[in-house]
């Protein structure tokens, strides 16, 4: 019997594969996209060349005054010599260790969480994660551990508003959970509170929220009281938060299966067993994704704090840029520097997202 | 078996649902009529205490201040009533300039995601992932004081043609003055755009009953331009141009588009755009990709597939996204207060409580605006999103 040999494969044509048949598929597969991948390399051109050079290559790095940006480039002295306002504020340079202490606290919770096992994860990293804020304020006013007391007023920078996120969230979330469980509640009174505090928080523009926040609570408290500004903004920034987060929360509750609550149910569960064990986990899975993007939104909205008058980083470049020492017009590369912390940190959380998203996803579609 | 199952026939009081939800609800309703009646109690407290009266009288004082830019007359003399309205129509400006802007911006851009070049892929990316990455007061800020500053001064203004000037005061537009026969023309505008709905009515229905198409954006943008052209021929131009002029420091004349205006508009307008990309981009994802090879496969080419399969498709997950785009752009105007662009914040919660310290009422009245104005845009979007869901048989 006569064996069957199949022909050696042949090589894929050559117009199909190797780098010029993707160049040619990438940027010339037509007219049009050949017009257009000129005129972009031509602005590409144009645009990069005098970029690199005033942001490297004539920059000024070394020196400690204006008189140091002798070159024609961006005056990177202005950012080095404001960098310590820009992160720590006008907190007193001796405590600075305070500052750096949190910040070394939340990289190590951070990294704890995606060190440890599943189970160590649940009893460390995630209690930790939500009682750092409350221990960072501690350590930063220090009256109540024995340090030296360190008012609000000199709190500031970079550092203040990712604290004022963090502790917004924290609180926010019970809140935000509570209000979402609300509205879809049987109960006609309960229900219709929750729609009204969450439509509320949601429709009103934040800066609103502020300035009743610094002009309106005040006359809300029992003359004599006086609330601590941040105290004050950490309120606003928490209902803020829930409002969008209870909608977030909705959207998870709605993705949950009925026969999941049926199960419960004729397991014999009661409301809360059944609410925290069971439906909870659940909705926290599928709304990470988006509670990520909300606590991002809020992140980016603590700069609005800035027209209210408290000093966080935007507002402290304000003041640098019209500081007399330095009113050489260095706005573009102040504003470049925040811009690129923020980017960085919102950049990385949308990463973050999309990977507890991927890690998360136990469905079987792959 | 001996024992029976003890099963009561009816739940003690507390574990009836009715009694239950009736005790909750009540709890509620006391805790929020405490909370209310303290804050109210303690507020008229501390009013009385600095001597604040409550009450809209203020509205028909005299405001006495003046406003960097108005739609409607207005000056010192006016009351704190028309400061809102000044300031109101200034927001609504901001806001209708920045949708349309950052609607074609976000189209344009979540597109380009599925452009067959390469480069014009990764320019949307980085695109998107910049703007949205970056607060937008930041963003506002660096428009207006990094390079809307670093504009030449009026005498040595950029200039287009003579007629269009750009300097750190602004832009400065010609503009257009009616004169006798002016109406004409606005008739014909009025009855082209009636003229439009009609053509697109019929020629939905004549597709409809027949499958004939007609050319109807042809027709369309021949009636909008035709029309007011012929009116502007036979009335023999009945407009004189105002174009802008030197005159001392400053220009006279056209339309001046004031640089807090162009920095809020662009910052919103590119913030925005990279949301509504990513909008558009996951409504385009959405649409299964056999929708596109079916199309093919029955001989449609690749601008109408785009047109007629994957944009309508597409829209019944962009609409609803756009929505609450367009919600948090109106919201966001309020960051004019931070470069001094006069809308509803910085003239009415800013200049006015200032001076008059009506903190309640005016704080209500501006959220009472924001609500409705977010409300209307709802509403639209809804009216939209119907008219695009599927609608399944």
């Amino acid at each position: 019997m006569k064996e069957f040999k199949p022909l050696p494969d042949q090589p894929a044509p050559n117009d199909t594969v190797g780098p010029i048949h993707w160049v040619k598929d990438n940027f010339f597969s037509s007219a049009a996209n050949t017009i257009a991948t000129l005129l972009i390399l031509a602005l590409l051109a144009t645009v990069i060349p005098p970029l690199v050079d005033w942001l490297l290559i004539s920059a000024n790095w070394s020196g400690t005054t204006q008189d140091a940006c002798t070159k024609d480039g961006a005056c990177w002295v202005f950012v080095i010599a404001w960098s310590k306002q820009f992160f720590y504020g006008s907190y007193p340079t001796e405590e600075l260790w305070r500052i750096n202490l949190c910040v070394l606290m939340l990289i190590g919770v951070i990294a704890s969480s995606q060190l440890l096992n599943k189970d160590w994860r649940n009893k460390f990293s995630i209690p930790a994660f939500l009682l750092l804020p409350f221990v960072c304020i501690l350590i930063l006013d220090g009256s109540w551990i024995g340090l030296e007391y360190v008012s609000t007023d000199y709190w500031g920078g970079f550092a203040l508003n990712v604290l004022l996120a963090a502790a917004s969230i924290i609180v926010a979330f019970p809140l935000s959970f509570v209000w979402a469980l609300g509205r879809r509640s049987e109960m006609p009174f309960i229900k219709s509170v929750s729609i009204l505090l969450i439509e509320f928080f949601r429709g009103v523009p934040v800066l609103a929220l502020f300035f009743m926040g610094s002009v309106m609570l005040p006359l809300f408290f029992p003359e004599g009281t006086n609330v601590d500004k941040l105290v004050r903004v950490w309120i606003v920034l928490t209902l803020f938060m829930a409002g969008y987060m209870a909608e977030v929360f909705r959207g998870g509750f709605q993705a949950v299966p009925t026969g999941q609550y049926e199960a419960a149910d004729s397991l014999g569960l009661s409301y809360w067993q059944k609410t925290l064990l069971i439906i909870l986990p659940q909705v926290i899975k599928v709304s990470m994704p988006n509670i990520l993007a909300t606590f991002v939104m809020l992140f980016k909205n603590t700069t609005f704090l800035l027209i209210i008058g408290i000093f966080e980083v935007l507002s402290t470049t304000q003041t640098a840029l019209t500081n007399s020492n330095w009113l050489g017009g260095h706005s573009t590369e102040g504003y470049l520097f925040v811009a690129i912390v923020f980017w960085i940190c919102c950049y990385s959380m949308s990463r973050i997202s999309a990977s507890i998203e991927r890690k998360l996803d136990t469905s079987h579609k792959n | 078996m001996s024992e029976k199952p003890q099963v009561k026939s009816s739940p003690s009081f507390f574990n009836n649902p009715r009694n239950r939800s009736i005790i909750y609800q009540l709890l509620l309703l006391f805790g929020l009529g405490y909370f209310f009646y303290s804050i109210i109690s303690n507020t008229l407290a501390n009013m009385e205490a600095r001597g604040i009266q409550s009450g809209y009288d203020f509205l028909f004082n005299t405001a006495g201040f003046d406003i960097l830019m108005s739609l409607i007359p207005y000056d010192a003399t006016n009351t704190y009533g028309r400061t809102f309205i000044v300031g109101l129509l200034n927001t609504v400006l901001v806001s209708i300039i920045g949708i349309i802007l950052s609607t074609m911006v976000g189209f344009i851009m979540g597109v380009a995601h599925f452009s067959h070049n390469l480069l014009i892929r990764k320019l949307a990316t980085a695109y998107v992932e910049t703007f949205r990455n970056i607060p937008l007061l930041l963003q506002i800020f660096f428009w207006y004081f990094a390079v809307l500053a670093a504009l030449p001064s009026a005498r040595q203004s950029m200039s287009l043609g003579e007629v269009i000037f750009l300097n750190v005061r602004g832009l400065y537009f010609p503009g257009l003055t009616p004169e006798g026969g002016a109406s004409v023309v606005y008739a014909a505008i009025a009855a082209a755009i009636i003229g439009i709905f009609v053509l697109k009515r019929w020629a939905k229905k004549r597709q409809d009953d027949t499958g004939q198409q007609f050319p109807v954006l042809w027709v369309s943008l021949g009636m909008l331009f035709g029309l007011p052209l012929l009116a502007l021929i036979v009335m023999g131009f009945p407009f004189a141009w105002d174009i802008p002029y030197l005159k001392g420091f400053n220009f006279r004349g056209g339309i001046t588009v004031i640089p807090e205006l162009m920095a809020l508009a662009l910052a919103l307008t590119v913030y925005t755009g990279a949301f509504i990309a990513e909008a558009v981009r996951a409504g385009i994802q959405a649409v299964p990709h056999g929708q596109t090879e079916a199309a093919r496969s029955i001989g449609l080419k690749e601008g109408k597939i785009m047109k007629l399969i994957i944009v309508p498709q597409a829209m019944r997950v962009i609409v609803p996204l756009l929505n609450s785009e367009y919600q948090s752009l109106v919201k966001n105007s309020t960051l004019a207060t931070a470069i001094g662009y006069p809308d509803l914040f910085t003239v009415f919660v800013g200049t006015t409580l200032n001076q008059t310290g009506q903190a309640i009422e005016i704080v209500f009245m501006t959220m009472a605006v924001y609500f409705v104005v977010n409300m209307t845009i709802s509403f639209l979007m809804n009216r939209l999103n119907s008219s695009v869901a599927l609608t399944e048989r």
